[in-house]
């Protein structure tokens, strides 16, 4: 990663602009959603490996800073929302596009599937990823 | 499967609240399929998303609008040795990939 950082301070013009935008594990929260209404269901279980990413991504990050190579490191979070028609697509998608990262406990998708089928015609499943978007300026000629 | 993502396109209001793109020189790094790089190329004076995943290349490049094709390119290369000179690009973005 630190080396990724050391190349992107290379090929960019001094006072260029990295942006660095990803998602960071926080025990994402799941909701059931309608025009009416919003119900919180419980919460996705992170694993070892996610927590360890965001931690050598943050290191690399704080090298980079700390090797003078950039500064800056505005930062704010925001969610990005996934939504689905049903509880079992949710899951169908977490088991086979984030089965290395998360996972439900089945008290969640117990409640989820309950709320879901108690809920409005419209009601959907939604799942809000935290997002991290930080902006950094390259330093050169030092 | 009826998957929406991001339908409040917060992820394209915090790029352009972050970055100005007009007329810049973008690299994306990690660009996959091209999801983030049609929020903002329209505005750049150049892109070129890289990524590892060539399938996710062929994809980006076949979605790719038929005025794109001059300023936005697609290649695949790792991230760590950059086929590029330096000082080429004004804007950098690691798009969920460091």
């Amino acid at each position: 990663m630190v080396h990724t950082l050391a190349e992107i301070r290379r090929v960019l013009v001094p006072n260029g602009l990295l942006i660095d935008i990803r998602p960071l594990m926080d025990r994402w929260q799941i909701e059931v959603t309608s025009m009416r209404e919003i119900r919180q269901t419980g919460r996705v279980q992170d694993f070892p490996v996610g927590l360890a990413d965001d931690e050598a991504a943050n290191h690399a990050i704080a090298q980079a800073s700390a090797n003078g190579w950039f500064s800056g490191g505005n930062q704010e979070y925001f969610p990005y929302c996934y939504s689905w028609d049903t509880p079992a697509e949710m899951e169908e998608w977490i088991d086979t596009e984030w089965e290395d990262f998360v996972a439900l406990d089945e008290e969640t998708k117990r409640v989820t599937r309950s709320a879901w089928a108690l809920g409005d015609a419209d009601a959907r499943v939604r799942l809000q990823v935290k997002m991290l978007i930080a902006r950094w300026n390259v330093l050169k000629g030092s | 499967m009826t998957l929406q993502s991001d339908p409040e396109r917060k992820e394209s209001k915090h790029l352009h609240k972050f970055a100005d793109f007009t007329g810049k020189r973008v690299l994306e790094v990690g660009c996959g399929e091209g999801r983030m790089t049609w929020q903002y190329t329209k505005e750049t004076h150049t892109t070129i998303g890289i990524d590892l995943d060539t399938g996710a290349l062929r994809v980006a490049r076949a979605d790719r609008a038929s005025d794109l094709e001059h300023n936005v390119l697609f290649t695949a290369s790792a991230s760590e040795y950059l086929p590029f000179s330096k000082e080429t690009f004004d804007i950098a973005i690691l798009a969920w990939s460091l």
